[in-house]
């Protein structure tokens, strides 16, 4: 046991030390304040964006009755607005159509209008064709505020005409008002008991996408770890040295739960991170106007979290150890443990691809998989409402598989440290077992 | 009791018998040679020993117990391949090995700092092992093997790679080890260390010991067939003499073969009658000879 935690110590030590994690925990980090703060940077933006108002200029033209009438009533639209962003401003009179384009441009030039509308014919919908003219490329917001007024108007002319009264308008664009609730019918281990709104429902959504993608990138990113630093002791040939002074199982395990420790204090770190920036007074008003709530989150999806990112951890990195050991370079590594990287994708992917549809077969047989149930039956849990018993069936079939691989796993690596030069086959491993009596 | 005795001990990878009752008895203070060319079966037998893998039959006694984990502590190492963590810390990684085989965390700090003042290499201690030159990196190898201050010590070629200084500095290094008492088990393929160091031998030669006992009897059963001759003079008609197979001149004078050792008389005799002679000598078989011998004739 004591040696046990030397290795522990020694692991954590130099991984701690090493100038590379810093760096990458550091900009990670950053990144994730990024990330944290993108809402409040948004909404900074939009509010420079929308406190502009765009002056548009218009002439009374003696010659264009339609264009006239339609300006005034795009002028009283916009000037009823809350936030208008557009101002219709008159410039002069004018005789015909020239004389008012040359006094608008005149205006435009003088910067006391960004542009101008210009009349044609009169199209089916009632209204002449309209041309917005500036000196700006693809004016496109400009252009879809300018659309929608234009809509309103038709629409009060034609209900003007028709003799609608205020009150049917009012009934008439008043929204109707639908929402859904997800509920529980049973009791389960889901988080949608006390029923959930949509907003809720979003919220959870996105909280199990970031779960799940941080578990699946906490076990890649340890387990990989655990098998270069192997295949790196392996290769460094110190690991004969090792080999002689402990023995290899606790070597083994000395080794993953040293990177454990390394991995989880990583996440804690992120998770600091990520809660500290929340908590600033900016982002949580950014949160509220973005429908987040970080009060809604249900504490037990986190316990199960942190329980299947246990098990998921110690089921891969097991398997991580065991490839880490029978590679004896480290340019050979990448390629040893592609196995393992497919199969946490699949579990990955299934559990992402499902994120609309968390009820389907693929998904509740993914929950029983062990190497897909740590992000299949998270998505489950985060996002509908499995039955208690079903998560207690996974979480021991991925026990069971957690002892399994790791007996496997000391058994490979009890062999693989001893064997150099090119990777063995699986034949060559098992005829290495049989003669070392492993 | 032998600290340490090999009694029979037998191993096969599948069909391949890597090797075939081999036993041997170290005693304390003794350094002992195994000697074989590559794929003999050295280092199974010392993988065997150091009990990284158990012999399909035979046994190995560590005084006169079997192998135990607690074992381990007791043991030093210097593999043949070197190895050590590059990028860390001298210090750092020799404590890790130290703790590992039992050692608290001062005693291991105190006699690394004492070896790397017995190398005259203190300033090494914080130094990360990828500065330091190859010669120096097998010395904090050797460090590493014996930190623990083991009672066993298994040296797998010890001296490889080191420039004629260093090899002497280790050298003293080990007879010093040897002479306080500790055992040790050594192979190489350079002849003139083990006739330096080692009192005992074996000679293994695809996976069996061919030749085996103490350097000077197997020297003594091995004919005398060489003689060394340094006159004033020339000497005239030594190719006559009964018994002579072949006669080289050196700058040190001649090197004659013989067939059997009643020629080397009369070739003393021959060269009294003609000259004044300064160096006569009938020299014992080099090691390096009797293995070529050995393991020579039977590879045919």
């Amino acid at each position: 046991m004591n040696k046990f935690w030397t290795v522990v110590g020694f692991t954590v030590r130099n991984k701690l030390r090493a100038k590379s994690f810093l760096i990458t925990t550091l900009i990670m980090a950053i990144i994730m304040s990024i990330g944290v703060n993108l809402p409040a940077i948004i909404s900074l933006f939009d509010k420079g964006d929308s406190g502009k108002t765009i002056q548009i200029g218009y002439v009374v033209q003696a010659d264009d009755s339609a264009g006239t009438k339609l300006s005034e009533q795009l002028k009283s639209y916009f000037a009823s607005q809350e936030k208008p962003g557009v101002e219709f401003i008159e410039i002069a009179k004018a005789a015909n159509a020239q004389e008012a384009e040359k006094a608008l441009k005149a205006a435009i030039a003088d910067k006391k209008i960004k542009g101008y509308l210009s009349f044609g014919e009169v199209t089916p919908s009632g209204l002449p064709s309209v041309t917005y003219k500036s000196e700006k490329m693809l004016e496109g917001s400009t252009t879809l505020k300018l659309e929608s007024a234009l809509r309103n108007v038709r629409t009060e002319n034609i209900l003007k005409d028709a003799g609608v009264s205020e009150e049917q308008k009012a009934q008439l664009f008043a929204p109707v008002a639908i929402e859904s609730v997800q509920i529980a019918a049973t009791d389960g281990a889901g988080s949608t008991a006390g029923g959930k709104d949509a907003s809720e429902q979003g919220m959870a959504i996105a909280l199990v996408t970031i779960i799940i993608l941080i578990l699946f990138f906490a076990i890649m990113v340890t387990g990989q770890m655990i098998a270069s630093e192997i295949t790196s002791e392996k290769s460094s040939r110190v690991m004969e040295v090792l080999i002689t002074s402990v023995a290899p199982l606790t070597q083994m395990f000395g080794k993953i739960f040293g990177v454990f420790i390394v991995g989880l204090s990583q996440i804690i770190v992120y998770v600091l991170v990520i809660v500290a920036n929340a908590s600033m007074p900016h982002n949580s008003d950014a949160f509220k106007q973005y429908n987040i709530d970080l009060s809604t989150i249900d504490p037990m999806l986190l316990v199960y979290a942190l329980i299947y990112y246990l098990a998921g951890y110690f089921l891969y990195s097991t398997l991580y150890a065991a490839v880490g050991s029978i590679v004896s370079r480290t340019e050979d590594l990448g390629q040893a443990v592609m196995p393992i990287t497919l199969l946490s994708m699949a579990g990955f992917y299934i559990a992402t691809f499902s994120l609309s549809n968390p009820d389907s077969m693929l998904v509740t047989v993914g929950s029983y998989v062990p190497f897909f149930s740590p992000f299949v039956m998270m998505l489950r849990i985060g996002l509908s409402n499995p039955p208690v018993w079903q998560v207690l069936t996974s979480l021991g079939i991925l026990f069971v598989s957690i002892y399994l691989a790791g007996w496997l796993s000391a058994k490979i690596y009890r062999t693989g440290v001893l064997m150099y030069g090119k990777r063995p086959s699986w034949k060559e491993l098992r005829k290495a077992m049989k003669a070392y009596k492993i | 009791m032998k600290p340490l005795k090999v009694d029979q001990i037998y191993k096969q990878y599948g069909e391949k018998t890597a090797v075939n009752g081999i036993s041997f008895e170290v005693g304390q203070g003794e350094i002992y040679g195994l000697l074989g060319a590559n794929g003999a079966g050295k280092t199974t037998t010392m993988r065997m020993v150091l009990g990284l893998i158990y012999p399909d039959g035979g046994e190995v006694l560590y005084n006169g117990k079997p192998y135990s984990k607690e074992l381990l502590q007791s043991l030093g190492y210097l593999p043949e391949e070197r190895g050590l963590y590059p990028r860390i810390r001298v210090s750092d990684q020799l404590i890790y090995l130290a703790e590992l085989r039992g050692m608290s965390k001062r005693d291991a700090d105190s006699n690394l700092k004492r070896w790397l003042e017995r190398f005259e290499v203190p300033e090494y201690y914080n130094k990360r092992v990828e500065e330091l030159s190859k010669g120096n990196q097998q010395k904090i190898q050797f460090i590493a093997s014996v930190i623990h201050n083991p009672q066993i010590v298994i040296l797998d070629e010890a001296f490889s790679g080191l420039d004629p200084v260093n090899v002497e500095l280790l050298k003293s290094t080990v007879k010093e080890l040897r002479d306080n008492g500790t055992t040790m088990l050594f192979s190489t393929h350079r002849m003139e260390h083990v006739e330096e160091l080692c009192r005992n031998i074996t000679i293994l030669h695809r996976s069996n010991a061919v030749v085996q006992g103490s350097l000077k009897e197997i020297k003594s059963r091995y004919p005398r067939e060489r003689v060394i001759l340094k006159t004033e003079g020339d000497v005239n008609g030594l190719d006559a003499i009964g018994g002579v197979t072949k006669v080289n001149r050196h700058e040190y004078g001649y090197e004659i073969h013989i067939a059997k050792e009643e020629a080397a008389g009369e070739i003393l005799r021959l060269a009294i009658g003609q000259t004044d002679i300064q160096r006569f000598e009938v020299l014992e078989p080099t090691l390096n000879e009797i293995f070529i011998k050995t393991v020579g004739e039977r590879h045919e």
